[in-house]
C-alpha cells in the first residue's frame, strides 16, 4: 500500500493520527492554540465508535481520559500552557497508577495567560517536572506537521507499551501550519494495546515482571483490583513499608530507563564533523537546520542535533553527535531550559551557549547563523 | 349450657340499669353510652354517665359508666353492681368482669383483639403475646349470661368495621323494651349524617344476632393464637468478629433488647443471648462489619 | 433456612484488608454496608461494578470493596468516572465522595456531572468535616461548629448539596441517614436503578474528630441525633412539620426522566455512521 499525500494543519494531523493510532476517547477543554484538536476529535470519534466529551476544565479532561483508559480505551487530551498547568496533578496520578494516556500541549507564550496566539517553548521543563515527586514520563517534540502525525502515533504506542503518560509537545507555529504530509497506511499507525493481564491465581497488578511493565487489568473480566495514587505494593494496595515503597518508585523510573533503546529518538544532521553543534527542537530546529545549511555553504562546520524524544533526553545520541564538537549552541523560545540539560550532559567538556527569544516570535535562521558565527570568532 | 337456661340480655332487672361500656380509644365507647343515657332519660329516669377518655389516646383504655334509675346517687358503678358489661375489645371485657353482677349480670363483648405494645415485650420471632389468654368459649362457659360475637367482623361485612360499637348496642337493645324508632332517633343524634345508614344497619344486625343467640343458634367465635413478631419461630445467633470490632458502642446502645455489652477489652459481646430477637439492628449499624446475625428455623430439619 | 436474598457483606469485601482503617463509630462503614447491600439486591456482579472515589476518609472506603476500585485525586472522582462510564457503558459506575471532595475542590465537577446526566451514581458521604486531614471546616460544617480551622466557631453558611444537585439538573436526588440502614439501602438501589445521573447525600458521622470537638456525644448519641437536632441550620429544605421542625427530609427528593448522555451520544453517533454508509 502506498502512502498518500495530504495537506493538513498541525492540529488536524494530530487528531487524525490519534484516531489512526486507535484513540477512541478524547476529553478536552477549549484553549488557544490547541482547540482545533478537540474540534477535529469531536468530528472524527463518533464516526469510529469512539467518544468525545468536552469537560468542565482541564483537570476534569485529563481525569476523564484516565478514567476511560482504566476501562481500556486509548485516550487523549489536548491543551496549552494554562490548561497543562491544571493537569499536572492528574498527570502524576497517571504516572503513579501506570495508566496509559496521551497529552498534547501546544505551547504558547507564558507564564500565566501570556501570549495565547504566539509560539513559545517555555513548557519543556514543566513537561518533565511539572507534577510533584519523581515520576516517569515521556515527552515527544515534533517539528513539522508530518512529525506531528508520526509522533502522535508513536506517543500512543509508547504510552500503551510502557503504561506511562506521554506528552506531545509542540508550539503554536507548527500547530497552525498547513503542510502536505505523507499519511501512512492505517495499519502502520495502529498502536498495539498495553499488555493485558489474564486471570490467574495469586495475581498481583503491580508485580515485578521482566519488562518492568506489569500487565494491566481490564475491568469486567474476572480480575478485580484496586488502583490508587497512593504509593502501593505489588498487590495494588497502599503501603508505607520503606523497602516496598522504595522498589515501587524505582521500578516506575527504571521501566523507562530499561527501554531507552525503544523510547529514544533523535535526529542528527551533519554532526559527524561538526565543530559546532546546535541543539534545538520544534520550530526552532527547523530554523536551525536552515542555518546549518547556510553555514556549511559558508564553510562553517555546523551540525544540528534534534531530540524527537525530549524526555528522557536521548543522551547516548547526543554524546555521539557532540563527540567532536568544540562548542554547543542551544537556541530556544524561552529564557533557557533545554540548555540546562545540554549543560548537564556536556559537563563542562566544551562551552555551551544559548540563544533565547521570549517575545512571541520564532527564531529566524539568520539569527541562529549569526550567533554561530559570533561564537566562532572566539575560537 | 342450654339456650333455655340462658336469660335474655338485660332481662334480669326491672326499671333502672347499671351499664358499663368499655373499650379502647377510637372505638366509640362514648357514642354508644350517650345513646344508652338518652334512652334512660326517655324512660323517665334520672341518668348519670361518667367516663374516662381524656387521657386515652387512640388505643388507650376508655370506659363509661351509664346509670339510670328513679334516683341515682353515685355516678359510678361499684364492683359487682353492673347489670350489663358492653365491651368493644376482648381483653377489656375480661378486665372489667368483676364489675358484673354475679349470676345475673349480662356480658356482651366483641371478640376483636387490639394488642397493646406492652403485650409484645417478647419480640422473639414466633413468640406468643402476653395478651389475655382466655378464649370466648371459656368465658361463655363460666358466665351465665355471656354473649361473645365478632361485632367488628359483622360491621366490616356491612361496609365499615368502625360500626362495631353499634352492632353491640343493637345486641344489647333486646334487653330494654324500647321501640326501634327511639333507638334510631338516639343514634341519629350522635352519628354524622353520612354514617347514619351504616349505623342503622349495624344496629339491626346486632339485634338480629342477639335474637338468634337467645334462640341458642349462635356459635361462639374462636380465636387463633397471637404472635408478637411476624413469621415462624427462629433461633438467632450472633457471630461477633472481635478482630474487627472497635468498641464504638453503637450496637450496645442501639440494641432494642439491650442484650449486648462491651467487655473489658472494649469488644462487643452478647450478654443476654435469650433476649436477642435477631432483629439485625446491630449487624446493620456496626460500622466495622463485626457482627453477623445467623437465623435458623426452630425445628427445621 | 436461608432468606431468599441473604446478604453477607463479607462476600463483597476484600477480607485481607479488614479490619478497615476508619475510626470507631465512623458512619462511612455503615454507608458502605448499605451500598454493598444494594449491589447485592440488585444482583450486580462484582466484576461489573466499578467504584471511583476521591480523597479523604470517603475516598479510602472504596478499597475495601471486592470490585474494580479506583482511588483517584482530590475532588475529581466524578470526572474520572465520566471517562470510565463513557468508555465502558457495560460497567455499573458508582462514585463515593465526601462533602469536601464533592462540594469544595470538586464542586465544579459535581455541577457538570449533574447537568450532563451520564448514567452514574454519586454517593456523597457528608460528615460535615475534613476528617482525614485532622478536622478542618468543610462546606457543610454547621454554623458555630468548632473545627481546627474555625477556633471560634464556623461563621460560613453551608451548602445544601441536594438542592445544588437538583438545581444543576441531576435527574435523581436523594438523602438518607446512616441510622436508617434499610432505607439507605433502598435509596441507593433506586439511585442505581435510575437511568441517568443520580446523587445521594448520605448523612454520616465523624465521631472521633468532629463529634468529640463539638461535644456531640459518643457514636451512639451521634447516630441517634442524625435526623433531628444535629444539623438544625444546615439544610434549607427541612420538613415543614410542626412537631419536628428541624427534621431532615430524606428519601428520594426529586426524580426526573431525562435523556441519558451516553445513550444519546451513542445513538447520534450511530445515526451519523449509518448516514455516511
Amino acid at each position: 500500500m502506498t502512502t498518500e499525500l495530504q495537506p493538513l494543519h498541525g492540529n488536524q494531523a494530530c487528531a487524525l493520527a490519534a484516531v489512526a493510532a486507535g484513540c477512541r476517547f478524547f476529553a478536552g477543554y477549549p484553549i488557544t492554540p490547541s482547540s482545533e484538536i478537540a474540534e477535529h476529535m469531536s468530528h472524527e470519534l463518533p464516526r469510529v465508535g469512539g467518544v468525545f466529551v468536552q469537560m468542565e476544565d482541564e483537570i476534569g479532561s485529563l481525569a476523564a481520559c484516565i478514567g476511560a483508559s482504566f476501562g481500556g480505551a486509548k485516550a487523549m487530551t489536548a491543551t496549552s500552557g494554562p490548561g497543562f498547568s491544571l493537569m499536572q496533578e492528574n498527570l502524576g496520578y497517571a504516572a503513579m497508577t501506570e495508566t496509559p494516556c496521551v497529552i498534547v500541549n501546544v505551547m504558547r507564550g507564558g507564564p500565566s495567560t501570556g501570549m495565547p496566539t504566539r509560539p513559545a517553548q517555555g513548557d519543556l521543563m514543566q513537561a518533565r517536572w511539572g507534577t510533584h515527586g519523581d515520576h516517569p514520563i515521556i515527552v515527544l517534540t515534533p517539528a513539522s506537521v508530518q512529525e506531528i502525525y508520526t509522533e502522535t502515533t508513536r506517543a500512543f504506542a509508547l504510552s500503551e507499551r510502557f503504561r506511562v503518560p506521554v506528552v506531545v509537545l509542540y508550539d503554536q507555529v507548527v500547530a497552525q501550519l498547513l503542510e502536505s504530509i505523507e499519511v501512512p497506511p492505517a495499519e502502520q499507525s495502529v498502536a498495539a494495546d498495553r499488555p493485558w493481564a489474564a486471570a490467574g491465581n495469586g495475581f498481583q497488578p503491580y508485580a515485578e515482571t521482566e519488562s518492568l511493565v506489569p500487565p494491566m487489568v481490564r475491568p469486567g473480566e474476572g480480575l478485580r483490583v484496586h488502583t490508587t495514587g497512593l504509593t502501593h505494593a505489588p498487590t495494588g494496595f497502599p503501603t508505607q513499608a520503606p523497602p516496598v515503597a522504595d522498589r515501587a518508585l524505582k521500578r516506575l523510573l527504571e521501566k523507562i530507563e530499561k527501554h531507552r533503546d525503544v523510547i529514544d529518538k533523535s535526529d542528527a544532521y551533519r554532526c559527524e564533523d561538526a565543530e559546532i553543534v546546535i541543539v534545538a527542537c520544534g520550530i526552532t530546529a527547523r530554523a536551525a537546520r536552515r542555518a546549518v545549511a547556510t553555514l556549511r555553504e559558508e564553510g562553517v562546520k555546523a551540525g544540528l542535533f534534534r531530540p524527537l524524544t525530549m524526555w528522557p533526553f536521548p543522551e547516548r545520541a547526543f554524546r555521539a553527535a557532540t563527540a567532536n564538537a568544540r562548542r554547543v549552541l542551544v537556541p530556544e523560545l524561552n529564557a533557557g531550559q533545554l540548555i540546562l540539560e545540554v549543560e548537564r550532559l556536556t559537563a563542562g567538556r566544551r562551552p555551551v551557549a544559548g540563544l533565547n527569544r521570549v517575545d512571541g516570535e520564532p527564531l529566524a535562521p539568520r539569527q541562529i547563523s549569526d550567533r554561530v558565527k559570533e561564537l566562532a570568532r572566539h575560537d | 349450657m342450654s339456650a333455655e337456661a340462658k336469660r335474655a340480655p338485660g332481662a334480669e332487672t326491672a326499671g333502672g340499669r347499671n351499664i358499663l361500656v368499655v373499650g379502647v380509644g377510637g372505638q366509640g365507647v362514648i357514642m354508644i353510652s350517650k345513646v344508652l343515657a338518652l334512652i334512660g332519660q326517655r324512660r323517665g329516669f334520672e341518668v348519670k354517665q361518667s367516663e374516662v377518655h381524656g387521657m386515652a389516646k387512640r388505643g388507650g383504655i376508655v370506659f363509661s359508666h351509664v346509670r339510670f334509675a328513679p334516683k341515682v346517687w353515685s355516678p359510678t358503678i361499684a364492683k359487682g353492681e353492673a347489670d350489663a358489661l358492653i365491651a368493644l375489645e376482648w381483653a377489656e371485657s375480661l378486665r372489667w368482669l368483676d364489675f358484673l353482677k354475679p349470676e345475673t349480670g349480662v356480658f356482651i363483648a366483641d371478640t376483636r383483639r387490639i394488642v397493646p405494645p406492652f403485650a409484645c415485650l417478647n419480640r422473639q420471632q414466633g413468640a406468643v403475646t402476653a395478651y389475655a389468654k382466655a378464649t370466648p368459649a371459656e368465658v361463655v362457659e363460666r358466665i351465665s349470661n355471656a354473649y361473645a360475637l365478632d361485632a367488628s367482623g359483622i360491621a366490616a361485612g356491612l361496609g365499615d368495621a368502625r360500626a362495631a360499637n353499634t352492632v353491640l348496642l343493637g345486641c344489647y337493645s333486646v334487653a330494654l323494651d324500647e321501640p326501634l324508632e327511639h333507638w334510631r332517633e338516639a343514634l341519629d343524634l350522635f352519628v354524622p349524617k353520612a354514617a347514619r345508614a351504616i349505623n342503622h344497619a349495624a344496629f339491626d344486625a346486632g339485634r338480629t344476632w342477639a335474637e338468634a343467640a337467645r334462640a341458642g343458634t349462635q356459635e361462639v367465635p374462636t380465636m387463633p393464637a397471637l404472635f408478637s413478631a411476624r413469621g415462624p419461630a427462629v433461633k438467632s445467633e450472633l457471630e461477633i468478629n472481635a478482630a474487627w470490632c472497635k468498641g464504638c458502642d453503637i450496637c450496645v446502645k442501639l440494641c432494642p433488647e439491650r442484650c449486648l455489652a462491651l467487655d473489658k477489652k472494649q469488644i462487643a459481646v452478647l450478654t443476654k443471648p435469650d433476649a436477642c430477637t435477631g432483629c439485625r439492628v446491630c449487624e446493620w449499624l456496626c460500622p466495622d462489619f463485626a457482627i453477623t446475625v445467623h437465623q435458623t428455623a426452630v425445628g427445621a430439619a | 433456612m436461608t432468606e431468599p436474598l441473604a446478604f453477607d457483606i463479607r462476600e463483597y469485601l476484600r477480607l485481607e484488608l479488614m479490619p478497615h482503617f476508619m475510626c470507631p463509630g465512623c458512619g462511612h462503614g455503615i454507608a458502605l454496608r448499605a451500598l454493598l447491600w444494594a449491589v447485592h439486591e440488585l444482583g450486580i456482579a462484582k466484576d461489573k461494578l466499578a467504584v471511583v472515589s476521591g480523597i479523604g476518609c470517603s475516598g479510602r472506603v472504596g478499597a475495601y470493596i471486592d470490585a474494580n476500585t479506583y482511588h483517584t485525586t482530590h475532588g475529581r472522582p466524578l470526572a474520572f468516572a465520566t471517562g470510565l462510564a463513557l468508555a465502558r457503558p457495560d460497567l455499573k459506575v458508582v462514585v463515593i465522595t465526601g462533602d469536601g471532595d464533592c462540594l469544595a475542590i470538586g464542586g465544579n465537577h459535581l455541577l457538570h456531572a449533574c447537568r450532563r446526566n451520564l448514567d452514574l451514581t454519586c454517593l456523597m458521604f457528608n460528615n460535615e468535616v475534613y476528617g482525614m486531614t485532622g478536622g478542618q471546616v468543610s462546606p457543610t460544617t454547621s454554623a458555630t461548629r468548632l473545627t481546627t480551622t474555625t477556633p471560634t466557631g464556623n461563621a460560613e453558611p453551608v451548602f445544601d448539596a441536594c438542592r445544588i444537585a437538583e438545581a444543576a439538573g441531576a435527574s435523581f436526588v436523594g438523602r438518607e441517614v446512616t441510622r436508617q440502614v434499610p432505607a439507605l439501602k433502598n435509596l441507593i438501589k433506586s439511585a442505581m436503578s435510575h437511568v441517568g445521573f443520580s446523587f445521594v447525600e448520605v448523612i454520616s458521622d465523624c465521631t472521633e474528630i468532629y463529634g468529640r470537638k463539638n461535644d456531640l456525644g459518643e457514636a451512639p448519641e451521634m447516630i441517634l441525633h442524625q435526623k433531628a437536632d444535629m444539623r438544625p441550620e444546615a439544610f434549607g429544605n427541612v420538613a415543614d412539620q410542626p412537631f419536628r421542625p428541624n427534621r431532615l427530609t430524606t428519601g428520594i427528593l426529586s426524580q426526573h426522566d431525562l435523556p441519558e448522555y451516553g445513550e444519546t451520544y451513542r445513538a447520534r453517533a450511530a445515526l451519523l455512521r449509518s448516514g455516511e454508509k
